[in-house]
């Protein structure tokens, strides 16, 4: 038997009713923004050393989350772990002639005899920025490393604290998680520039580096 | 509705669309030992600046600007800007690229950079630094949707302002051969009786033709 018109009527509005619960509900989840991105291949010449990396669980699925402050703003969920991984291993298997990498830190107890040092970085602040905050038209992202070059044995070589930032304008029909996912992968870029260009100016570093080009080869790849 | 009313309103709503506010613009240039044979089998590289923390130089500008070359003529080979800046990671990223001409001898050292561009063949690059904003806006407009039809009402106004600078590095000589400036203005409009009208003033476009223009006669040898 066919719908009535009444029936037809109860349809639509039923319809209408669960669309608008769905665009109600969709305000209140967070906005999740994944960064995932390939990175290009860096032009620079390898330092013969080999360098062991230890990304911690943390940095692998590094997570920022920023919860609103008023009923009105939705919370941010920022997911930059894969593209750190990525961001850092294309950086540093372009930067020095072996790469060796770690699933656990280096320590007295557990020496990595294959390396000649140990890069640990670690993510120790993301912010951002968008137009409804700083009323600019551009979406900004910060990201704050603090890096950590070590002997073998885990005995600190060099510390430094290194930023990186990114913007993207604001375009039209672009949703604001997109732009900030675009800002985060100028920020990674930005990232990988800064250690590439300008790492051999923290001095530990350089004086590492010439320590251990001067008296060394690369050892055997491990990887 | 005879035909001929029929016509005449299609011809009224035509004319309004095509309409487009009034642009204000200037370009000075100055260049030297332009190549009198054009650029040849060369490449050409056009690249916007993005360390400014306040505005980034629009990509598609500089899209825009490679298109009005390559559409006038269509010898002349430039790099896209994206290709460029992938292949070249991470020498050209905001906070790395070159300020100066002298600073592409340094990069040139690296053995690394210097087969890209050599595989690149660059002779020029040229720097596009500028942005197009939003100065002024005014007016106000209502829309609303009824169950005999939909429309707006209002008036609306806003002003946009671009200054751009194209300038232009010689690579083999590692110095710059030319300045191009362009500064442009204009009103837009958009009158709404039901339909919204818009009359927009093309000042990007006039910028982006602008500087196009001066570039084609220096690349060229056609112009």
């Amino acid at each position: 038997m066919g719908l009535t018109t009444i029936d037809k009527q109860v349809s639509s509005l039923r319809a209408a009713v669960l669309a608008l619960c769905l665009f109600l509900l969709s305000a209140c989840g967070a906005n999740q923004v994944i960064v995932e991105s390939q990175f290009p291949q860096p032009t620079l010449e390898p330092i013969p050393v080999t360098l062991g990396v230890y990304f911690s669980e943390e940095f692998k699925t590094h997570t920022f989350v920023d919860d609103p402050e008023n009923d009105t703003e939705r919370s941010w969920v920022v997911e930059t772990g894969t593209a750190q991984v990525n961001l850092w291993q294309n950086i540093l298997n372009a930067m020095f002639a072996k790469v060796v990498y770690l699933d656990q830190p280096p320590s007295t107890d557990a020496p990595t005899s294959q390396v000649q040092a140990v890069l640990i970085p670690t993510i120790s602040d993301l912010q951002y920025a968008i137009p409804a905050h700083t009323n600019t038209k551009v979406f900004e992202l910060w990201l704050k490393y603090e890096l950590a070059l070590t002997n073998n044995t885990g005995q600190p070589i060099a510390d430094w604290v290194m930023t990186a930032y990114g913007k993207t304008p604001d375009a039209f029909m672009q949703s604001n998680q997109d732009a900030v996912g675009a800002a985060a992968i100028v920020a990674l870029r930005d990232a990988g520039a800064n250690f590439a260009v300008n790492y051999p100016k923290v001095p530990a570093v350089n004086a590492w580096i010439q320590d251990s080009t001067a008296t060394t080869s690369p050892l055997e790849d491990t990887r | 509705m005879t035909p001929s009313k029929l016509t005449q309103i299609i011809g009224l709503v035509g004319l309004l669309f095509t309409l487009q506010g009034c642009v204000t613009a200037k370009v000075d240039e100055m260049t030297y030992n332009p190549p009198e044979a054009g650029v040849g089998a060369s490449s050409v590289v056009l690249l916007g600046r993005r360390h400014a923390s306040n505005y980034d130089t629009e990509r598609d500008f500089v899209q825009c600007v490679r298109n009005h070359i390559q559409g006038k003529d269509d010898s002349i080979d430039i790099v896209e800007e994206a290709q460029f800046l992938d292949a070249l990671y991470p020498w050209f990223e905001p906070r790395t690229a070159p300020m100066h001409p002298g600073a592409i001898r340094e990069l040139l050292a690296q053995p690394a950079v210097a087969r890209k561009i050599q595989a690149l063949d660059t002779q020029y690059m040229i720097w596009i630094d500028g942005n197009t904003e939003r100065t002024d806006a005014s007016g106000s407009m209502t829309c609303g949707v009824g169950p005999t039809g939909a429309g707006c009402f209002g008036f609306g106004t806003w002003s946009d302002e671009s200054n751009y600078e194209a300038v232009i590095w010689d690579f083999s000589n590692q110095a710059e051969v030319g300045r191009i400036n362009t500064s442009t203005s204009g009103q837009s409009y958009m009158p709404a009786v039901v339909v919204p009208i818009p009359i927009i003033a093309p000042v990007q476009g006039t910028a982006c033709d602008g500087i196009g223009e001066q570039l084609l006669q220096f690349l060229s040898a056609k112009y």
